[in-house]
């Protein structure tokens, strides 16, 4: 019953996205609002019922997972691919490592230095 | 019961590919697990490769696959809203470090798009590609309805997202022990901006805390993002 109960908070939030999308007309896609949504209304009951916590880790621990046919699918475009592969990759290597550094980078110098909260910060640092 | 009206019900041969999806993530789950290291050995790189060599390889339509791997896609949007979880979980923590992490999350977006979309200029992208490229720092579900609202290309966005996110969680280990990023709400703001729902879900693997700046992150990106693009487009 809990997963039951998890997974309708997720779909939930979904329609509720859905939904507002429609009212707004906004541009923005409707699982972007559901997180909004969502978020509100944690804050709202004060804490994550069990299923939904039980559902939603379960959910983004195996995110991978639903990726893999999404990845699959780019074969429908293998042949443009095979055109632009090389300034392509070029492009995604430039704007992945440098946004990488200076994201990073630009929050330890403004934020206030971490304290690490309770027993979190000894998880493994290896990878 | 007329089971014959359901959707894109997957059949013999849907369930077969769904079945294998399934079956090589978890051995490449557990392959990873004994070689302890979250480098090269990803089973959704590894995953979609092996399915795309015996597509190929084999000569069989897409389409056949997707009967069974579209049901994966549809638990996708799911996976999206429940990065709501660990968000609300972290909410102390977060709100502690609030202006800081919108200055990051703002730059690091504007030049993880901003430098993608130049250089794609440069190099006589046309602007269907140009605006593909656009939403590169969106997670993918999002980038999907982003670039199809922008002239874009949907299915290359979310490639493009996926193979951005796979590369950055490749290289981030190296680039924060290089230029000393040691504070793991950095790296997880870092990893949510930039490489998005991989990043978040490798970055939950490693801790809830930069899980969470990750999550957060990726979306408040994907929101601020989408609002903005739009009309940078028009």
């Amino acid at each position: 019953m809990q997963i039951i109960f998890g997974l309708a908070c997720l779909c939930l939030s979904l329609l509720a996205g859905e939904v507002v999308k429609d009212l707004t007309q906004a541009a923005i896609p409707a699982p972007v609002l559901a997180v909004v949504i969502l978020l509100a209304a944690l804050g709202v009951y004060g804490r994550v019922p069990d299923g939904l916590r039980l559902v939603g880790e379960f959910l983004l621990r195996h995110m991978a997972l639903f990726f893999i046919p999404v990845l699959v699918g780019m074969l429908a475009l293998s042949d443009m691919l095979r055109v632009i592969l090389g300034p392509l990759s070029l492009i995604i290597f430039v704007s992945t490592v440098v946004p990488l550094f200076v994201t990073g980078w630009i929050f330890q110098k403004l934020a206030p230095p971490f304290v690490a909260p309770e027993q979190e910060a000894s998880k493994d640092e290896t990878n | 019961m007329r089971l014959t009206e359901l959707p894109a019900w997957p059949g013999l041969e849907g369930m077969f590919w769904l079945l294998l999806t399934l079956a090589l993530y978890r051995a490449l789950s557990w392959i990873r697990a004994r070689l302890n290291e979250t480098g090269w050995a990803q089973p959704l790189l590894w995953g979609a490769i092996i399915i795309a060599v015996l597509l190929v390889g084999l000569d069989i339509e897409l389409a056949r696959y997707q009967l069974g791997g579209d049901w994966l896609i549809y638990i996708l949007a799911l996976s999206t809203v429940s990065i709501g979880v660990p968000i609300y979980d972290n909410r102390h923590v977060i709100r502690a470090a609030a202006f800081p992490f919108l200055a990051a999350m703002c730059l690091g977006s504007a030049l993880a798009a901003g430098s993608a979309v130049m250089m794609a200029g440069l190099l006589d992208f046309d602007a269907a590609l140009r605006a593909t490229l656009a939403t590169k720092s969106i997670t993918s579900p999002m980038a999907f309805g982003v670039a199809s609202e922008i002239g874009g290309l949907p299915v290359l966005a979310m490639g493009i997202v996926i193979v951005t996110g796979n590369f950055g969680v490749l290289v981030a280990p190296k680039i924060f022990d290089v230029f000393g990023i040691t504070d793991p709400r950095a790296q997880g703001l870092a990893l949510g901006v930039v490489t998005h729902g991989i990043g978040t879900a490798e970055a939950v693997r490693r801790s809830a805390l930069i899980g969470s700046f990750a999550g957060l992150a990726m979306g408040v990106n994907g929101v601020v993002t989408s609002l903005i693009l739009p009309f940078a487009f028009l």
